[in-house]
């Protein structure tokens, strides 16, 4: 347990070293050059191309719908590169690759099914699945 | 099938306890002696089988607790002669003091909690007797220890009660120390502690005896001395008679008092290594048997003479011990059971019938009142003095014998014992004269029934025919030849015969038709400071006062602050303390969590760098 | 793939099936006891389906080159089988009192399971992580589960962050240790000591240990631990400290034993420095801690720390020991964690918030005897008092670090022990204090939590008075997988 380092460690440490130096500079000398902003005033109002923005913050709710689209967007896109990769390799892989991507698609079937069927894909008023006795409650309350 | 002996007192104690007293009075007596019945059946089976199979050796594992690597604790039960022996006693006479006490404490509070308690003893004896390693035999030691705690205490509405059981529990502590250290050093010198390992092992390491062993017996020993009572650590047992009539019988007369007599026969193979421990036991038994003899005679309360008399007793098996003649003390050790059990019960129906009355002095002319008590503790003292054809007569006559034979000091031994044997038929007389005969003092109500005393007769029959029994079961048991009487010395055998019955006709010249009159004496400034002298127990009580306890609560008082104490609550507030400061990195902060963990990410890359 | 591939791996696809058709029913018709039994189903054929497994492997099976299935997996697997039918039995009353939809969180539980059996099973870099972010994702949504309220949803945050950060982490080091040593699979990995790479191997190994002293809330990765138990709801935080933490011990104990990492004396030295900072730092925190969520949090820690140590002494002590005290301590461990969680679930079971300062459990003994002599065994079994469970446990710890002649571990397991024993019997002592007179009642508890809790307080004792037979078990396992 040599406590000497060994000489092929010193490209790795000067490496961390130039991170954490370049690191410490950006933050020091942002601190220095930059302007001392005084708080108060037009300071407090977010930027907004020049317009002065209207209403707070908080009402300004973007629908949840724009997230879940973009997420599954992502999914279902992801899952398409795994099937052309399959694709690619469609002779070599045989009727199990056919077989293993057979039960990739119907899992993501399913998914889909649930999807739709928990209202993720509906925009604006969701359709929900019958849930015995669950509105019951809520409608006599 | 052994493992119902102890299970089944255990289960009624569980039982009893889970119940809290709500069950009614005549199911708690059905499972509080009943559960005893049945082991003391079992114990009955198991032991003819023992017996049977002619090896006199029986082992049962119970349970293995686990097994990592050489370290594989199990609970084994070991029964031979000797085991059996107490086993017989501690659940036969066990469950006769049981069914007396269904009688005797009908009246009383916490009827569950008196079996319950009673129970958890004979539990704790029986694993005492029957462990066969000195851990179970130490945990059922110290479990005796809490349940004779418990039940000298029973009556706890009386300050004295509370008094005289943390006494007890105490004293005897001062033995369990000792007793502690000596398994310590056997442990650290021979590296076990099951019995029969340890036994050979001493033996293998010391052939030519050596100081350590010699150590160890005697810190053994002084566990026994704390456990039964012996000078210098008897001061408990005359207090312990707080306690319920069953329970001295049970616990301070046939069983938990005779734990040390167990002990040393259960070590017997490391006390016969050459060395003075085998002196040791024998003077402490003389000198135990003598002092209490002396104070027996002037006590007025019937329960501590009987007590001093079971010190007595004892004393006379630490002397059998002491030179040798092992089967000759366990014989004893049984035959005593008998006849103390039946005297302590026999008593108890006389102070039940005197509404609590233990003064001798406030009682008299009950023989024709209470017939069965009377005849029951006749028959007993009879036995205990030893008069020829009772089973005291023949357990003490073979301990006599064979002191006699003892090498060194046995005549010493022998002068002390008959000496003492004198004694005791005269303080035994005097009980009975000045109890059962006379003027009327008190009207007696008696009002027991078949329980309490069917068991007395019982005892009775045992008293006289037990020393039958020895012959018959105890015969073949040891290696040394067993009980045997052998009048080989004229003189000796006669003077062994005759000492108890001169006591007896003394005492009856004194106490009975008043030929002698030991009035004026008494009346003498010597007479009466002898009298308070032995009164007191030899004074142990006042010396241990000023010499141990006094000084104790001085310093106690001194040291209210607690000096010893302060470096252990200095380890608490540092710990305390820096458990203050480590707090402090908790902030739930995410940014904070996140910083920390690549800081730790830096430490392992620098320990990994810096060792690689 | 062969016929016999399919039947090793049979317990895994009947789990993700049984998840596929769990997604199918919730989307036809929403019932919380219909989600439920289709869940305990799915767990008790998987478990049944090892059976099967079990008959196709001899001392081990290699599937697909990524995952080992040896009798010790099928043990580890087993566990998390059943911790997931005790998280779902705890979770029915726990949901269905406070929430609208309920069942998702079934699909998580059975997906988090089968990443768990993944991680366990792993011997290859692709399916450790594949493995581990299933397990992960699935808990970030189960921590968040009960969204309307704030706690849960911070919990979450956190676990997020901080997690993908030790993700991070062992992706970087995985990235280092093929750079260095062209191969991802665990029994390939080693590195001549010659060798140019060797700094970058052991960056790399670093970075892994890391990632993984994270997931198992080792000092000084360990901050996250305290705020997720406390945030997320007491049937996932039992979820958290068991499964997720028992698949990376099982992956944990695979890696070191077949890459033999800790023969490399810096990060054998660093996993010390770890496992020494857990046990004395953790207890260290638990110390006055007076909310019972935190308080068992600190004690994973700890725990996981004299956990490692049977990992550490891998290389000096008999491997079949090692293995040994690992399955034992990982079983004990679960059922007192699953117990203590439980309790804490079951009095939260009508009420708003979870039941978690200590102060609410005051006087439980006189309260409700049942719940608190549970109580009591499951603070014995961790404090390692004898004849509970945990005393066996932490002996077989103890007798590995000797046997390994790991002294400086065994010397931090005997302080940590002797402070944990302060806050356990702090437990105790709160439960037989006296109820003021104006305290509030205990809430109410439902029967069937009851039971479960009840058996699980039996487990504690019982194995601890009599734990033979499992000892026997976990033996026979370790000789049948071949050491």
């Amino acid at each position: 347990m040599a406590t000497v380092i060994p000489v092929d460690m010193w490209p790795f440490l000067i490496f961390c070293v130039v991170v954490f130096g370049l690191l410490g500079v950006m933050l020091v000398a942002s601190w220095y050059i930059g302007s001392k902003a005084r708080h108060g005033g037009a300071q407090d109002i977010p930027y907004e191309s020049g317009i002065v923005p209207v209403g707070e913050a908080e009402d300004m709710r973007l629908s949840i719908e724009f997230y879940l689209v973009a997420i599954f967007f992502v999914i279902f896109d992801l899952e398409t590169i795994f099937i052309v990769a399959w694709a690619v390799a469609f002779e070599e892989t045989a009727w199990l690759g056919y077989g293993a991507a057979a039960v990739f698609i119907g899992m993501l079937l399913i998914a889909l099914l649930y999807e739709y069927r928990t209202g993720a894909l509906d925009w604006g008023i969701k359709r929900r699945v019958y849930e015995p006795g669950r509105y019951a409650k809520v409608d006599s309350a | 099938m052994l493992w119902l002996v102890p299970a089944l007192p255990l289960l009624g104690s569980v039982v009893l306890l889970c119940t809290e007293g709500r069950l009614p009075k005549m199911v708690v007596a059905v499972v509080g002696s009943g559960s005893v019945g049945l082991a003391a059946i079992c114990a009955l089976y198991v032991g003819m089988n023992v017996v049977g199979t002619g090896e006199w050796q029986y082992t049962e594992t119970l349970w293995t607790w686990m097994a990592v690597g050489d370290f594989n604790p199990s609970i084994t039960l070991y029964l031979d002669g000797l085991a059996l022996v107490m086993t017989g006693v501690i659940t036969g006479v066990g469950f006769l003091i049981h069914l007396y006490a269904t009688g005797y404490m009908w009246e009383e509070e916490g009827y569950s909690r008196f079996f319950a308690y009673m129970n958890l003893f004979v539990f704790a004896m029986l694993m005492l007797v029957l462990g066969d390693n000195l851990l179970t035999l130490f945990l059922g030691w110290e479990g005796v220890g809490l349940c004779s705690y418990l039940l000298i205490g029973f009556f706890h509405t009386d300050p004295a009660n509370g008094y005289a059981a943390r006494k007890a529990f105490v004293v005897t502590r001062v033995g369990d120390t000792l007793m502690a250290l000596g398994l310590f050093l056997l442990f650290r010198e021979i590296g076990t502690l099951e019995i029969q390992a340890a036994l050979e092992g001493a033996t293998a390491t010391w052939p030519e005896g050596s100081g350590i062993n010699t150590a160890i017996c005697l810190l053994l020993l002084g566990g026994a001395v704390g456990k039964s009572a012996q000078v210098p650590l008897q001061t408990w047992l005359p207090d312990a008679m707080a306690g319920p009539t069953p329970v001295s019988a049970l616990i301070h007369a046939a069983t938990m008092v005779t734990a040390g007599v167990y002990l040393i026969a259960r070590m017997q193979d490391m006390f016969l290594l050459p060395g003075p421990a085998m002196h040791w036991v024998a003077f402490v038994g003389l000198v135990t048997l003598f002092i209490s003899a002396f104070t027996a005679l002037v006590q007025t309360d019937i329960k501590r003479i009987l007590a001093f008399s079971t010190m007595s007793q004892i004393g006379y098996m630490f002397l059998a011990l002491g030179v040798g003649a092992w089967s000759a003390g366990i014989f004893h050790l049984m035959t005593h059971a008998f006849f103390k059990a039946l005297l302590f019960l026999a008593s108890g129906s006389v102070i039940l019938a005197l509404h609590h009355e233990q003064d001798i002095f406030k009682m008299g002319g009950l023989w024709n009142k209470l017939k069965i008590p009377f005849v029951s503790m006749l028959i007993g003292s009879l036995a205990l003095a030893a008069l020829p054809g009772t089973s005291g007569f023949f357990s003490k006559d073979a301990i006599l014998l064979t002191a006699y034979n003892e090498a060194s000091y046995g005549m010493l031994f022998w002068i002390g014992a008959v000496g003492a044997a004198f004694m005791t038929s005269l303080y035994t007389t005097r009980m009975i004269l000045i109890t059962f005969f006379g003027e009327v003092k008190t009207e007696p109500h008696d009002h027991s029934r078949i329980n309490m005393w069917g068991p007395l007769l019982v005892l009775c029959a045992l008293s006289i025919g037990g020393g039958w029994l020895g012959f018959m079961v105890l015969a073949p048991y040891m290696g040394d030849g067993g009980v045997a009487v052998e009048f080989h010395a004229e003189l000796i055998a006669l003077l062994t015969l005759g000492v108890p019955l001169l006591g007896v006709l003394i005492g009856y010249l004194i106490w009975g038709n008043h030929a002698i009159s030991i009035d004026k004496f008494a009346a003498s400034n010597l007479g009466e400071r002898l009298r308070q002298f032995f009164f007191g127990g030899w004074g142990f009580d006042w010396t241990y006062d000023r010499v141990f306890v006094n000084p104790f609560v001085r310093l106690a008082q001194v040291n209210k602050s607690d000096f010893v104490d302060l470096m252990f609550t200095s380890i608490a507030s540092l710990t305390t303390a820096i458990h203050l400061l480590v707090k402090q990195t908790q902030t739930g902060q995410l940014r904070w969590y996140a910083t920390n963990m690549v800081v730790g990410l830096l430490v392992v890359v620098l320990i990994v760098i810096v060792q690689a | 793939m062969t016929l016999t591939d399919l039947w090793v791996s049979f317990p895994l696809i009947v789990l993700v099936g049984g998840t596929l058709v769990l997604m199918i029913g919730v989307s036809i018709v929403r019932t919380h006891k219909l989600a439920l039994g289709l869940t305990l189903l799915t767990l008790i054929l998987s478990v049944a389906a090892h059976d099967i497994a079990l008959e196709n492997i001899t001392t081990g099976y290699e599937l697909f080159g990524l995952l080992n299935v040896s009798g010790i997996q099928v043990f580890f697997n087993v566990l998390f089988l059943l911790g997931a039918i005790v998280t779902a039995l705890f979770a029915y009353p726990y949901f269905n009192e406070r929430m609208e939809r309920c069942e998702e969180f079934y699909i998580l539980l059975l997906t988090a399971t089968a990443g768990a059996m993944v991680v366990a099973a792993a011997t290859h870099f692709a399916s450790f992580i594949l493995g581990l972010e299933i397990l992960s994702i699935s808990l970030y949504a189960m921590i968040a589960y009960p969204r309307e309220s704030h706690q849960p949803l911070e919990a979450a945050a956190k676990y997020l962050v901080l997690s993908a950060v030790a993700s991070s982490a062992i992706l970087m080091g995985v990235a280092l240790v093929y750079a260095a040593s062209g191969t991802m699979a665990f029994a390939e990995l080693n590195i001549s000591p010659e060798s140019g790479e060797r700094s970058y191997f052991l960056l790399g190994q670093a970075l892994i240990c890391v990632g993984i002293a994270f997931k198992l809330s080792l000092v000084p990765f360990h901050m996250w631990t305290p705020d997720v138990y406390q945030g997320a709801p007491a049937v996932v935080t039992g979820y958290v400290a068991t499964v997720s933490k028992g698949a990376v011990i099982a992956l944990l104990i695979n890696y070191v034993q077949a890459t033999e990492v800790l023969s490399y004396t810096g990060v054998f030295y660093a996993v010390v420095f770890v496992a020494v900072a857990s046990m004395i730092v953790g207890n260290l925190l638990a110390l006055l801690q007076t909310n019972l969520k935190r308080l068992l949090a600190y004690s994973s820690i700890a725990h996981l720390g004299y956990l490692l140590i049977a990992v550490l002494v891998v290389n000096t002590a008999r491997p079949e020991l090692v293995l040994e005290t690992v399955l034992l301590y990982v079983a004990a461990y679960f059922i007192i964690t699953l117990a203590a969680f439980g309790i804490v679930n079951l009095t939260s079971e009508h009420a708003t918030e979870d039941n978690e300062q200590m102060e609410a459990y005051t006087g439980l003994f006189w309260r409700n005897p049942l719940l608190a002599s549970v109580l009591t065994a499951v603070a014995l079994a961790l404090a390692g008092i004898p004849l509970t469970v945990g005393f066996i446990a932490k002996f077989y710890v103890f007798a590995a670090g000797v046997e390994g002649t790991a002294w400086a571990l065994v010397w931090a397991l005997l302080i940590g022990s002797a402070i944990g024993v302060f806050y356990y019997l702090r437990l105790i002592y709160t439960m037989v204090k006296q109820v003021e007179p104006g305290a509030a009642a205990l809430p109410q508890v439902g029967t069937q939590s009851v039971v479960a809790v009840t058996v699980l307080g039996l487990l504690i004792v019982v194995l601890g008075v009599y734990p033979t037979p499992m000892i026997d078990m976990i033996r026979t396992i370790v000789q049948a997988s071949g050491f």
